[in-house]
C-alpha cells in the first residue's frame, strides 16, 4: 500500500511517500506564496524520487498552514496530530514531542495510547521559532547549520535579554560590536531559543521519552541546552530527517485511515 | 428565526433602537453586567450594553489607552470616536476591571479631540469587588445616587411601581434565557452556538419589553425544530467577554457545537434574580453584588468553577475552551486554574489568548481550535464530573 503526506509549512513544504511502512520518497522545498503550488511542486519531487506517479498514491493526508489549499489530498489534519503521529512512528517510546518549525513551536504530550493529550503552541510571534534562528544566523554571518555547532565551541555563552526577534537582534549587534567571540553570541542565541521552547515543554509537563521534530532538531546547540532546561534527554530522530516528521505523520495517518485504524 | 436577532447581534445600531429613538425615547449605554439595568428601564429608558463590534482598527483607542491593555475598551472607544454611539443619551462607566475603568477618562479625554462624542448624561458607578455586609451597603448607596442622578438629569421620577414592573420584566428575561440554555444543552441540540449567541446578544441591544416576546417566539420555534447538531463535539466556551459570533463561528466551522458558555454577555449574565416583593436599593444591590461569575469579584473562584461544572453537566459537554482577551489578568489567571482542575477531572480543556474583535487573529486560533477538537476522543467514556 502506498500513502502520502504533504506538509505545507510557512517556510518550507515537505512531502513523504510511504510504501508498506517504509519511506520510499521525500522532498523539502522552500514554500512559495501559493500553498497549492508549493504542495504540487514538493509532491512531484517526492513522487519522482519514489519513482511512482500521483495515481499510484492510494491516500494522501495534508497538513500545515496551507493544508486547506492542497488540491490533491483526501483529508486535511492538524499539524499537532501529524507531528504526534510522525514522532511515534519514528520513535515509538515517545511521550512528549517538541516541534520547532519555521514560524511556530509546539510541545505535545501523549497519553499511553499515543493520543494527543495536551499541546501548547507559541503565540503569534517569532520568538522560539526557526525564523528566529535564521535571522540570527544571518546577522552572525554563518549558516543555520554552523550556528548549531557554535554551542560546542563556545566557552562563555552570552545571555540575550529578550527572545523577541527584533530586540534580540539589537542585543546580538551590541555583542558583536563590543568584540565578543561570535561562538559565544551564537551559543547565546541557541540558549535563548531553548529557553523559550523549554517553557512550553515544561507547561505541558514533558515526560520521557522526549522527541524533537521540526527543522530546529538539527541544531545540536539548541538540543543540548533544552535537555538541561527540561531535565530530560531529548531523542534525536535518526530514522529520517526530523524536518519531515509532520509529513511522515500525515503519510502514516493516511495508511491508518486505509487500514481502518483511524 | 427572526432576522432582528442577527441584525441586533452584528451591528452597533439596529431597527428596534431606531424605532425607540423615533418615539423620542432615551437610550443609556453601559459597560458591565453589574449595572442594575432595572433602574434605567424603570425610568422609561432603554439600557444598552456597549460593544466595540464592527471596529476595523483601534487607531483612536490606541491613542488614549496604553499599549498593554485589553483591546475591548479600546474598540469601544474607537466606535465612540467614530461617532457610532452618538445615538446615546447617556452612558454609565464602571470599574469592572482596570482596563474598563480607564474607558471613563479615555472617553472624556477623546471628547476634546472628537467633540460631541460624550453623551449628555455621564455617570460613574462604583461596584465593590467584594460582597460583604459593608460593601453591600455601599453599593446600595451607589445605586441610590445613580437613580437620583437619572431623575435629576432627565427630570423624571422612578416610582416604586415602575421599579417593581421593571424587576418583573428583567426576571422574565432571565427565566426565558435560562430556557434557551436548556434548549442549547439538549442532546442533538436544535440550535447552534452562533445562533444562541445572536439571540442572547440581541437582548443587550433592545428594550426588554420588545425583547421578551421575541425571545418567547424564538424559543417556541427552536423547540419545534428537528434536532440537527447530532454527532458533533459539544463544547463549553468560558472566559472573558464574547460579544459577537465570530469566535463561536470558528469553533463551529471546525465541526463542533458550542452548547454552553460562561462568558460575559453570554449565559453567566442571566444567573440570579432580583426579589420582586418590596424592592429597595439594597435588594437590587444584593442581586448584582452576589452575581460573582466575573473574576473581578474577589474570593469566588469555587463558585465560578461550580458554575462551569453545572453547565457542563446540563449540556453534557465533551471539552472546554477557555479564552481571554490579551492582557486580561483576571480571566487569564483564572483560566489557568480552571484548565488544571478540569484536566484533573479528565475533561479536555484548552486556554486561548486572543485579541478582541471579529477574528483579529483567526488563522492562529483556527489552527489551535482544530487541533484541540481533533484531540478530544470521539466518544468520551468519562461522564462530565459532578
Amino acid at each position: 500500500m502506498i500513502t502520502a503526506g504533504c506538509d505545507v509549512g510557512s517556510l518550507t513544504s515537505k512531502a513523504v511517500i510511504i510504501r508498506d511502512g517504509r519511506i520510499i520518497g521525500s522532498a523539502i522545498i522552500r514554500s512559495s506564496s501559493r500553498p497549492e503550488i508549493s504542495a504540487q511542486k514538493v509532491m512531484d519531487e517526492a513522487l519522482e524520487k519514489a519513482k511512482i506517479s500521483q495515481s499510484g498514491v492510494e491516500y494522501c493526508v495534508g497538513t500545515g498552514y496551507g493544508r486547506d489549499n492542497i488540491p490533491f489530498v483526501d483529508q486535511a489534519r492538524s499539524e499537532i496530530a501529524c507531528h504526534a503521529r510522525g514522532a511515534v512512528w519514528l520513535a515509538p517510546a515517545t511521550k512528549t514531542i517538541i516541534d520547532i518549525g519555521g514560524q511556530d513551536c509546539k510541545a505535545i504530550r501523549l497519553d499511553k495510547n499515543g493520543r494527543v493529550e495536551k499541546f501548547l503552541t507559541n503565540d503569534k510571534c517569532a520568538a522560539g521559532t526557526g525564523r528566529f534562528l535564521e535571522v540570527m544566523a544571518k546577522l552572525l554571518g554563518v549558516s543555520v547549520d554552523d550556528l548549531g555547532k557554535m554551542s560546542k565551541k563556545s566557552r562563555e555563552p552570552v545571555t540575550l535579554a529578550s527572545t523577541c526577534t527584533v530586540w534580540a537582534q539589537a542585543d546580538v549587534i551590541q555583542y558583536i560590536n563590543s568584540g565578543i567571540p561570535v561562538e559565544d553570541v551564537g551559543a547565546g542565541v541557541n540558549n535563548a531559543m531553548a529557553g523559550r521552547v523549554a517553557t512550553l515543554a515544561n507547561a505541558v509537563h514533558a515526560q520521557r521519552e522526549v522527541a524533537m521534530t521540526g527543522g530546529v532538531a538539527k541544531n545540536a546547540g539548541v538540543v543540548r541546552s533544552l535537555e538541561k532546561l527540561i531535565g530530560h534527554k531529548v531523542t534525536i530522530i535518526r530514522k529520517a530527517d526530523p524536518q519531515l516528521a509532520g509529513a511522515i505523520g500525515a503519510a502514516v495517518l493516511a495508511s491508518d485511515v486505509k487500514e481502518g485504524r483511524a | 428565526m427572526n432576522p432582528i436577532f442577527e441584525e441586533a447581534a452584528d451591528h452597533v445600531d439596529n431597527q428596534v433602537i431606531r424605532e425607540w429613538k423615533a418615539q423620542g425615547k432615551k437610550v443609556i449605554g453601559h459597560t458591565c453586567s453589574h449595572v442594575p439595568e432595572e433602574i434605567i428601564s424603570a425610568a422609561g429608558m432603554m439600557p444598552y450594553r456597549l460593544r466595540g463590534i464592527e471596529s476595523e482598527s483601534t487607531s483612536i483607542g490606541d491613542t488614549y489607552f496604553g499599549p498593554f491593555i485589553c483591546s475591548c475598551p479600546k474598540a469601544i472607544l474607537q466606535k465612540a470616536g467614530e461617532g457610532a454611539f452618538n445615538f446615546l443619551d447617556g452612558a454609565v462607566m464602571v470599574q469592572s476591571c482596570d482596563s474598563m475603568r480607564r474607558l471613563d477618562e479615555c472617553w472624556r479625554a477623546a471628547n476634546d479631540d472628537y467633540p460631541g462624542i460624550l453623551p449628555g448624561f455621564w455617570h460613574y458607578l462604583g461596584v465593590p469587588h467584594k460582597a460583604v455586609d459593608y460593601s453591600l451597603k455601599w453599593f446600595s448607596e451607589e445605586i441610590e445616587m445613580f437613580k437620583k442622578h437619572i431623575e435629576e438629569h432627565f427630570n423624571v421620577t422612578i416610582t416604586e411601581e415602575n421599579l417593581r414592573k421593571s424587576i418583573t420584566l428583567y426576571n422574565e428575561t432571565r427565566d426565558l434565557l435560562k430556557e434557551l440554555d436548556e434548549v442549547r444543552g439538549m442532546e442533538n441540540t436544535p440550535v447552534s452556538g452562533q445562533e444562541a449567541m445572536n439571540i442572547i446578544l440581541a437582548g443587550t441591544a433592545m428594550p426588554k419589553e420588545v425583547y421578551n416576546p421575541l425571545l418567547r417566539e424564538a424559543l417556541d420555534e427552536l423547540k419545534a425544530r428537528p434536532a440537527h447538531h447530532g454527532g458533533k463535539k459539544r463544547i463549553l466556551l468560558g472566559g472573558s467577554v464574547v460579544d459577537d459570533q465570530s469566535l463561536i463561528s470558528v469553533i463551529e466551522a471546525e465541526g463542533a457545537v458550542v452548547v454552553a458558555d460562561t462568558v460575559c454577555f453570554g449565559s453567566r449574565s442571566f444567573e440570579g434574580m432580583v426579589p420582586e416583593d418590596s424592592p429597595t436599593m439594597l435588594t437590587i444591590a444584593g442581586r448584582y453584588l452576589h452575581h460573582q461569575f466575573c473574576p473581578r469579584m474577589f474570593g469566588h473562584y469555587k463558585d465560578r468553577m461550580a458554575l462551569i461544572k453545572q453547565k457542563m453537566e446540563l449540556a453534557k459537554v465533551d471539552g472546554v475552551i477557555l479564552q481571554n482577551i490579551r492582557f486580561c489578568d483576571l480571566h487569564g489567571s483564572e483560566n489557568g486554574l480552571f484548565e488544571a482542575e478540569l484536566e484533573s477531572m479528565g475533561v479536555p480543556a484548552i486556554r486561548l489568548e486572543r485579541e478582541y474583535g471579529a477574528m483579529a487573529d483567526e488563522g492562529r486560533l483556527r489552527m489551535r481550535i482544530g487541533a484541540f477538537l481533533e484531540s478530544i476522543p470521539e466518544r468520551r467514556t468519562e461522564k462530565p464530573a459532578a
